[in-house]
């Protein structure tokens, strides 16, 4: 049933509230790490895995990022799609830097190697977009 | 009688103008107060978002760590475009590596070998450990092969108490 004034009919809100649950059942964990190793200043091997987790994750959002989805729910061809923007997000939440360089008889050679350690997030799967957050 | 009266409206109304100027003295002196402390404020936490490129880190404030990294494509790339992602993932990782060792240090392992007072082989290894955090990038350029990544970091006086 209307109202005269254009409220709402008591129906279309439970369903906007069912439907509103149901989005937020639809979050998923997911246990992600990045790792890359750059030789001499060459980009030598990139590696980002991606798993979901078997356990359910404890700690809160920090900081989130909303990347489309297309209606797809598999996060990594998601990630692969908003390959840039996702690694920059990365970036923006830490890693760590371990630097190793050796100079014999004045020849440098070095190795640096940037890591995102194994992170709990949490993925909402929404219709267009989905909103990855890091648990902490 | 006509006197005494008039002496107390007179002592009324000259009490009443004193205490006015005693509350406008307060009053400037709140002022006055207000603007000592103004001179020299504790900075909150929009000030400090305009933080100095100073080389000490003063109570209460954050200093700009700013550097340039620097990363080479590989030779064996598809295309040019595939040339500069990669220079630029190197140049962001040397970037990351730069602000590690301004901010937390660099250690440092030196050998020299000399035989028959000659020197036979010079090693010197330097290694750095650190967790980066909330580094922006502000510029880059990729020329000839060669990408520059300017990258800064504010360092905050909190984030080492």
């Amino acid at each position: 049933m209307r109202s005269r004034d254009g409220n709402l009919s008591l129906p279309f809100t439970i369903q906007l509230i069912l439907l509103t649950f149901f989005s937020i059942l639809n979050a998923d964990e997911y246990l992600i790490s990045y790792r890359y190793v750059v030789k001499d200043a060459i980009l030598y091997n990139e590696k980002l895995s991606i798993s979901k987790t078997m356990r359910k994750c404890v700690g809160e959002e920090y900081n989130h990022i909303i990347l489309e989805n297309n209606n797809s729910t598999n996060i990594k061809k998601i990630i692969a799609n908003n390959n840039i923007s996702f690694i920059d997000f990365i970036h923006k939440i830490g890693l760590n830097v371990n630097h190793k360089a050796q100079t014999i008889n004045s020849q440098n050679h070095s190795t640096t190697i940037l890591t995102l350690k194994t992170t709990c997030f949490k993925v909402d799967f929404n219709d267009n977009f989905v909103r990855i957050a890091p648990l902490k | 009688m006509k006197f005494s009266l008039l002496l107390a409206l007179f002592l009324s109304v000259s009490s009443l103008f004193g205490a006015e100027i005693e509350q406008a003295n307060t009053t400037e002196n709140v002022v006055a107060y207000e603007a000592n402390t103004n001179v020299t404020p504790i900075p909150s936490q929009r000030e400090t978002q305009n933080c100095s490129s100073q080389k000490f880190l003063a109570r209460n404030s954050c200093i700009r760590v700013s550097v340039l990294g620097q990363g080479v494509a590989p030779t064996n790339t598809a295309s040019p475009a595939q040339a500069f992602a990669l220079a630029k993932r190197a140049a962001i990782a040397d970037s990351y590596r730069l602000i590690a060792e301004k901010v937390k240090g660099v250690n440092v392992d030196g050998h020299d070998l000399i035989k028959n007072m000659m020197v036979k082989r010079s090693t010197i290894r330097t290694a750095v450990n650190a967790l980066v955090q909330n580094a922006n990038i502000t510029e880059t350029v990729f020329k000839d092969g060669l990408c520059e990544v300017e990258m800064e970091i504010l360092v905050y006086h909190s984030q080492f108490n």
